[in-house]
């Protein structure tokens, strides 16, 4: 009785492996990669909060959930209007000043790539990704 | 041993004739938009084929884009309707996905692709010059390379405001130089730089400012 249930379970777990095999293959090429980003571009809610005022926050959500809440103080910088959004950015940015970039969690690319244009494109410097994003800052701030 | 595997067997069989009541049309998108087009957007046509109704639980773009759906958060049975997916302001090769879950017992993430190669006309480094107030009002060099595929011959600059003067220079190659001077740093002045090619509707920008002078920390 005993072997024929770890037969099944062993016929069961075989019958598994294939539709997910299957998934992993097919999948392969849809998942989101998030874009590298060396540790030390990465900052912790704890770290980011030690700033005070010398860090300018950046929310890289959509429009509307930056809407529905954001941290204090933070700008709005995504890239669905990155042309109109930029210069707003800009016109509060000094020199010296740490950008913290977040987005909504810790899967999520958005804040890697607007961290990515402000360093590029603007070529700005001290330009940070929050570690875990705004659902990160929620746990530590609510 | 037989019954049990039998019954498990009969039952993934009845569960695949159960799913997918909500059929996309297709869940991979490749868009080409012109240099000139002002949105590159994805719409992924759904209609529910099944005998119940599918109810949207979430909409989530793994990138942040924006999304939209056509419809209320029910699919009755036999309607149609359309997720659409906006690549925004980005700009390169861009393979983004959006996870749809709904309320289906089977299948209930699907995950839609969209593929859009945006061209990039002009590629401007750096898009922002700045000045520290009270700094020496030297030039600084906006540099502007044409993208490949294109043809740009001229370009035209003009600020804002009468605080910055811009001088374009051709640099060759597909190549042009942008010198930017502040009139003085003694106030906090920004201004915008459009950047135009000739014989181009598309616009693109630049930003220079005199900040405040850092605090002592």
């Amino acid at each position: 009785m005993k072997s024929s249930l770890v037969g099944q379970v062993v016929i069961l777990a075989a019958l598994a492996l294939l539709p997910a095999a299957g998934e992993a293959i097919y999948f392969r090429d849809k998942i989101s990669w998030r874009s590298a980003i060396a540790p030390s571009e990465m900052v912790t809610v704890e770290q980011a909060r030690g700033w005070g005022d010398t860090a300018i926050w950046v929310d890289a959500r959509p429009d509307d959930e930056f809407a529905n809440d954001h941290v204090p103080g933070a700008i709005s910088l995504n890239e669905d209007r990155w042309n109109e959004l930029l210069p707003q950015f800009l016109a509060v940015w000094a020199p010296g000043k740490k950008i913290i970039v977040y987005c909504s969690s810790l899967s999520c690319n958005a804040s890697r790539e607007v961290a990515h244009r402000l360093r590029k494109e603007a070529q700005l410097s001290d330009v940070f990704v929050l570690e875990g994003g705004w659902e990160a800052w929620l746990k530590k701030n609510r | 041993m037989k019954t049990p595997i039998f019954a498990f067997t009969l039952s993934m069989i009845m569960c695949l004739g159960a799913r997918a009541e909500l059929k996309w049309e297709q869940t991979t998108i490749e868009l080409h938009p012109a240099a000139n087009d002002k949105q590159a957007v994805g719409h992924f046509k759904y209609q529910n084929t099944g005998k119940t109704p599918v109810h949207f639980k979430s909409v989530h773009a793994s990138c942040g884009c924006t999304t939209a759906q056509s419809q209320k958060e029910e699919v009755p049975p036999g309607d149609k309707g359309e997720t659409t997916f906006n690549i925004g302001d980005r700009t390169g090769t861009q393979i983004k996905t959006v996870t749809v879950e709904t309320d289906e017992a089977i299948n209930q993430k699907t995950v839609l692709t969209l593929k859009a190669e945006i061209p990039q006309q002009l590629e401007i480094t750096p898009n922002f010059v700045f000045w520290k107030q009270g700094e020496k009002a030297d030039t600084k060099t906006i540099n502007v390379k044409v993208g490949k595929d294109f043809t740009v011959k001229h370009i035209k600059v003009t600020s804002s405001t009468p605080d910055f003067q811009a001088k374009v220079e051709e640099a060759g190659n597909g190549q042009f130089k942008i010198d930017v001077k502040p009139q003085d740093t003694n106030k906090v002045v920004a201004s915008m730089l459009t950047i135009q090619p000739e014989d181009s509707q598309k616009v693109f920008y630049a930003t220079a400012r005199i900040t405040n002078a850092p605090q002592v920390q």
